[in-house]
C-alpha cells in the first residue's frame, strides 16, 4: 500500500496555487486536485482581468512545477476518517490519503428567491461569467442586473461590450465606495470604478437601494418588476414597483463558502455574516480544528483574492513546517511577510465585507407560492408550514418538507433559508444550523462509485489488504 | 413545569408512535427529543418486511454475507438464520395495522405517510441463493402463502428494469414500504393534535426515583413531574437506563445508505439480494442499503461502503449504472444481542418501560410498539404478548449461562470495518 502523500490541496484557485507554491519551496511535495481543467478557475469561474492578474502566481507555480503532482479534471467528492480524499475523474475513482490538507474549496454565488427566480433566463453572475468566457456567446439581448458588490459592475461592463443592452444595474446597498476612486493595487475595487465610468458614459443607469422584485413570463424572463428597497434591511418597498421588458436578469447577491469539505473533514464551523455565513473556524496559520487540515481563501470566508493568497501561502509554509520541511525558524521568517501583507489587507477586506454583507430584509421577496428549494419544488408556504408544526431549525424543515434533500444538498436553499427562520422565530444562525452535507458532494454516478479503486468491496474484509489503487 | 402520565424519551419514530397511541388513550403526554446525529429514523429506507427481516433478509442477508466472508459464521450455515417465531408474529402484526394507520394519520395529521404496497423480491444469482430461497419456501412460519417464486421470465415481466442475469426471484407478499420520516412527522403531528407536547432540542438528564417509583424526568429546562418514563432512546437508551439504574444490552450498529437523483417509476417492488437492498420512494429516488458495522457513535460514511452497495444496486439493476447518487448517510441502529426489540417495564422500579432496541425494524414495529407500551401506561394487559422482549431475558445471562437462543448467525462477532 502506497504511503499516504504528504500533502494534498484541494482547489487550484488563488489560495490553492499559493499553497502549492510555498510547500514547493520549502521542498515538500504536494498533490493538488482541481475540478476544472485547467489551473486558476480560468475556465468558467473568472473574467479575464482576475485571470490576467494572477499572471506572477501562475509564473511562480511553474517554477516549481516539479514538485507538484497535478489532478485537474478531478473532483473531491467527500473526505473521510484520516484525511481520506475520496475523488472521481475522467470516468474512474480512488482514495487518497494524506497527511495533511489544505482545502480551498472557493465559493458560489449566494441564491435569493423571489417570485421568478428559477425561470429560464434568470442567471446568477457566476454563470453569466461561465457563459461569456466559454461559449463566447451573449446570454440574453436585453438584461437587467440585480444585486450587490462590485463585480456587478464589471459584469455589466462585460456584458456591454458583447453586446447585450442593459437596462439597468440594481445595487440593493448605498455603499460608500461608490463616492470615491479606488488605489490601483486593491485590484477590482479599481476594476469597479472603472466599469462604473464606462456604464455611466453608456447612459445605463446604476441604482443604487433598488432590487429585482419578480421575474414574470411563461418558458422564460419576459419582464421584471424592481424597486426601492429600506435603506437600512433592505426590505423591499413593493409599492413602489416598475417593471420592465428583459430576457436577461443577473442575479448576484454575493456569495457563499464552499465549506463542504470542512464540514465532511469534522472541521467546527461558525457563523460569520460579513464573512458569507458559515466558515471554518481557523487560527491565524490557516489551521482548522482538525489536526493536519487547514482552510484557505473563499472557500473559509468571502474575502478577496489578494487575501486568498497570502492565505494560501501561510497554509503553505505552516504544512512545510508541520512536516519537518521547514525549522520553526525558517517558517516563522517565511510567514512574517504574507502574515503583514494579510493585516495591511485588512481594510480592504473590512471594505468587501461592507458590500457583501447582505440585508435579512431580501427575503421579504419570497412570497408563499415562491420556490425556496428549486430541487425539491418546495414552496415558502410549506416552510411556513413547518414552523406552524414545530420545526424551528433546518433539519426538521428538512425532514418535514425535504427542502435541502434535492442533488444540490441544500447549496441552493439553506443559506436563505436559514437566515428565513432566524427571521421568523427569531433564533440565531448556530440555533437553526444548516443542511449537513453528506458524500458525495459532487456529482457522480453508482457506476463511476462502483469502479472505486483502492477500497475492497467486502464490507469486513481488512482494507489494509487492498492496493491502494492509485491511478498515478 | 406541568405534570405529565407519561414522559416519552426520544423522538424518533418509537418515541412518536408512543406519544400518538398513548394521546389516543387520553393520557397527557410529554415527549422528550433531542436530536442526535446518527438517529435511525433519519437513515432508515422505510422497508415493511416483516416475513423477509424475520427470514433474515433486508441488512440481514448482506450482514451474514460479510460475516461468512470473513469466517465468523458456522462452517455450515451460508446463509442467515431466521428470528424466533415471537419476532414474526409481532412484526407480522404490527405491519398489519399499516393500511388503517395510514388513513387515521391522514386524518389526524393531514400528513400522508406514502405507504405503498410493493412486496419484496429477493433476487436469485445463483445456484446457492437458488438453495437458500427453496429452504426459505420450506421455513417460513408464517406458511407458503405468504410467499410466490417468480421463474426468470416472469421476473423480467413484473421488473423489466431488474438484471437478465437473475435465476429467478422469491417473492413476500405482504412486504410493503413506506416513508419513515413521514411516519415519525405523522405519528408526532398527530399526537400533539390529541394534546400531547413536544420538547424539542431537550436532553433527559436524569430520572427521579423515590421508594422504587419514579416520580420526574430531570430535564434541561426543569423538573418535569410524571408518572412514567418511556425509554424510546434508541441507540442512545443505555444512558436513560443507567438513570433507573438498569443496564440496557443496546449498542450502535451503524448503517450506510445512498440515494440517487429522482428517476422515472423504475421499480416496482423492493429488492433484495445477497449484496443489498433496494428500493424507489414515492419521489423517485431508488435507496440501495445497507450495510451493518459496529464502530460506536460514528456517523460517516466510508468510501468502501459506497462502492460496495453501488456495485450491489447495478448488479441488481443495471441501469442504475449511469445514474447520479444524490447522497450517502448513515444511521445508528439501536441493535440488541439477539436482535429483538427490549419492551416493558424492568424490576425493581415502578413507572418506567423499555421501548428500545428495535434494531433494523424500528419503522415496521413502530405501530404496535407504540400501541402496546400505551396499553401498559393505562395499566392494562398488553393486547399482544411481550414477555419475550422483557429486558430480563437477559439478566439470567450475566448471573449464569446464557438463556437466549442465538440464531445461528452470531451476532455478537460483528466486526469493524474500519482501520
Amino acid at each position: 500500500m502506497r504511503p499516504p502523500r504528504p500533502l494534498i490541496i484541494v482547489g487550484g484557485g488563488k489560495a490553492g496555487m499559493a499553497a502549492a507554491i510555498e510547500t514547493a519551496r520549502a521542498g515538500l511535495d504536494s498533490t493538488l486536485i482541481d475540478e476544472s481543467p485547467r489551473l486558476d478557475g480560468h475556465d468558467a469561474r473568472t473574467l479575464r482581468a482576475d485571470f490576467d492578474r494572477g499572471e506572477h502566481l501562475r509564473q511562480e507555480f511553474r517554477e516549481v512545477a516539479d514538485r507538484v503532482e497535478l489532478r485537474l479534471g478531478t473532483s473531491v467528492l467527500g473526505i473521510s476518517g484520516e484525511r481520506e480524499v475520496l475523488w472521481a475523474g475522467g470516468g474512474a475513482s480512488g482514495t487518497l490519503r494524506a497527511e495533511q490538507l489544505v482545502l480551498a474549496t472557493g465559493k458560489y454565488d449566494r441564491p435569493i428567491p423571489f417570485p421568478g427566480w428559477t425561470l429560464p433566463g434568470v442567471m446568477t453572475a457566476g454563470g453569466v461569467q461561465a457563459l461569456l468566457e466559454t461559449k463566447r456567446l451573449p446570454p440574453g439581448r436585453r438584461a437587467l442586473l440585480a444585486g450587490t458588490g462590485l463585480h456587478l459592475l464589471r459584469l455589466a461592463h462585460r456584458l456591454l461590450a458583447s453586446g447585450v443592452e442593459i437596462v439597468s444595474v440594481l445595487e440593493a446597498g448605498t455603499p460608500q465606495w461608490a463616492a470615491g476612486a479606488f488605489p490601483r493595487d486593491w485590484g477590482f475595487l479599481h476594476d469597479a470604478s472603472e466599469s462604473r465610468e464606462v456604464l455611466s458614459r453608456a447612459g445605463i443607469p446604476v441604482l443604487f437601494g433598488h432590487t429585482v422584485f419578480a421575474a414574470y413570463g411563461r418558458d422564460g424572463v419576459g419582464s421584471v418588476s424592481y424597486g426601492p428597497v429600506d435603506p437600512g434591511d433592505w426590505r423591499p418597498q413593493k409599492e413602489r414597483a416598475k417593471t420592465v421588458e428583459a430576457d436577461l436578469l443577473v442575479v448576484g447577491f454575493g456569495f457563499v463558502s464552499n465549506t463542504e469539505l470542512s464540514v465532511l473533514a469534522g472541521c467546527r464551523q461558525q457563523y460569520l455574516h460579513q464573512a458569507g455565513g458559515w466558515v471554518p473556524v481557523r487560527d491565524r496559520l490557516m489551521q482548522t480544528t482538525v489536526p493536519g487540515v487547514s482552510a484557505v481563501g473563499v472557500g473559509a470566508g468571502i474575502a478577496g483574492d489578494l487575501v486568498a493568497e497570502e492565505e494560501g501561502r501561510i497554509a503553505g509554509i505552516t504544512a512545510a513546517e508541520r512536516a519537518g520541511a521547514m525549522t520553526a525558524k525558517g517558517a516563522a521568517d517565511r510567514r512574517a511577510g504574507p502574515l503583514a501583507r494579510l493585516r495591511s489587507l485588512a481594510e480592504v477586506c473590512a471594505a468587501l465585507d461592507e458590500v457583501s454583507r447582505i440585508r435579512p430584509g431580501l427575503l421579504d421577496l419570497a412570497d408563499p407560492d415562491t420556490l425556496m428549494c428549486p430541487c425539491e419544488k418546495v414552496r415558502l408556504g410549506e416552510v411556513q408550514q413547518a414552523l406552524c408544526e414545530g420545526a424551528c431549525d433546518l433539519q426538521a424543515v428538512k425532514l418535514l418538507t425535504r427542502l435541502g434533500m434535492g442533488v444540490c444538498q441544500g447549496r441552493s436553499c439553506g443559506p436563505s433559508t436559514g437566515m428565513f427562520l432566524c427571521r421568523a422565530i427569531g433564533r440565531t444562525p448556530e440555533e437553526v444550523g444548516r443542511i449537513n452535507p453528506r458524500p458525495p458532494v459532487r456529482p457522480v454516478t453508482l457506476g463511476v462509485l462502483a469502479r472505486l479503486g483502492g477500497v475492497t468491496s467486502s464490507m469486513l474484509a481488512d482494507p489494509q489488504d487492498a492496493a491502494d489503487g492509485d491511478a498515478s | 413545569m406541568r405534570s405529565s402520565d407519561v414522559v416519552v424519551v426520544g423522538g424518533g419514530v418509537i418515541g412518536c408512535a408512543i406519544a400518538y397511541y398513548s394521546a389516543k388513550r387520553g393520557l397527557r403526554v410529554t415527549l422528550v427529543d433531542q436530536p442526535k446525529r446518527g438517529r435511525a429514523t433519519s437513515a432508515s429506507a422505510g422497508g415493511l418486511w416483516p416475513v423477509g427481516e424475520s427470514m433474515g433478509l433486508g441488512c440481514g442477508v448482506i450482514f451474514s454475507r460479510a460475516q461468512a466472508a470473513v469466517g465468523t459464521l458456522p462452517g455450515a450455515v451460508s446463509h442467515p438464520g431466521q428470528l424466533p417465531t415471537c419476532f414474526f408474529d409481532f412484526a407480522i402484526r404490527s405491519n398489519a395495522m399499516f393500511p388503517a394507520l395510514s388513513e387515521e394519520l391522514r386524518a389526524g395529521s393531514g400528513i400522508d405517510i406514502e405507504w405503498e404496497r410493493t412486496t419484496l423480491l429477493f433476487i436469485m444469482y445463483d445456484e446457492g441463493d437458488l438453495a437458500f430461497a427453496r429452504s426459505l419456501r420450506e421455513l417460513c412460519p408464517g406458511g407458503r402463502d405468504l410467499m410466490g417464486w417468480l421463474t426468470p421470465e416472469e421476473l423480467a415481466e413484473a421488473e423489466p428494469a431488474v438484471t437478465r442475469e437473475a435465476r429467478g426471484a422469491l417473492v413476500f407478499h405482504g412486504d410493503d414500504q413506506v416513508n419513515p420520516y413521514r411516519l415519525a412527522d405523522a405519528f408526532r403531528s398527530a399526537a400533539r393534535k390529541l394534546g400531547a407536547s413536544v420538547l424539542s432540542h431537550t436532553e433527559v438528564t436524569g430520572v427521579r426515583v423515590q421508594s422504587g417509583r419514579v416520580t420526574a424526568a430531570e430535564l434541561t429546562s426543569g423538573l418535569l413531574p410524571c408518572d412514567l418514563v418511556v425509554n424510546a432512546a434508541g441507540a442512545w437508551a443505555p444512558q436513560i437506563g443507567r438513570m433507573v439504574g438498569s443496564e440496557i444490552p443496546v449498542r450502535p450498529v451503524r448503517g450506510q445508505i445512498l440515494g440517487t437523483e429522482s428517476l422515472p417509476k423504475l421499480l416496482s417492488a423492493c429488492i433484495s439480494t445477497n449484496d443489498c437492498y433496494l428500493m424507489q420512494k414515492g419521489h423517485g429516488e431508488v435507496i440501495i442499503g445497507s450495510t451493518t458495522e459496529e464502530v460506536g457513535f460514528e456517523v460517516g460514511v466510508t468510501p468502501s461502503a459506497m462502492k460496495s452497495l453501488s456495485a450491489g444496486g447495478i448488479r441488481a439493476v443495471p441501469s442504475l449504472e449511469h445514474v447520479r447518487v444524490k447522497r450517502a448517510w448513515s444511521g445508528l441502529r439501536p441493535g440488541t444481542p439477539d436482535e429483538l426489540p427490549i419492551l416493558g417495564p424492568i424490576e425493581g422500579v415502578e413507572g418506567y418501560l423499555n421501548a428500545c432496541g428495535h434494531f433494523r425494524t424500528g419503522i415496521l414495529n413502530a405501530p404496535l410498539t407504540g400501541l402496546l407500551i400505551a396499553e401498559l401506561a393505562c395499566g392494562e394487559r398488553p393486547s399482544f404478548p411481550i414477555e419475550p422482549f422483557l429486558l430480563r431475558r437477559f439478566v439470567a445471562e450475566r448471573d449464569g449461562p446464557p438463556t437466549v437462543t442465538k440464531r445461528n448467525g452470531p451476532t455478537s462477532l460483528f466486526r469493524e470495518t474500519r482501520r
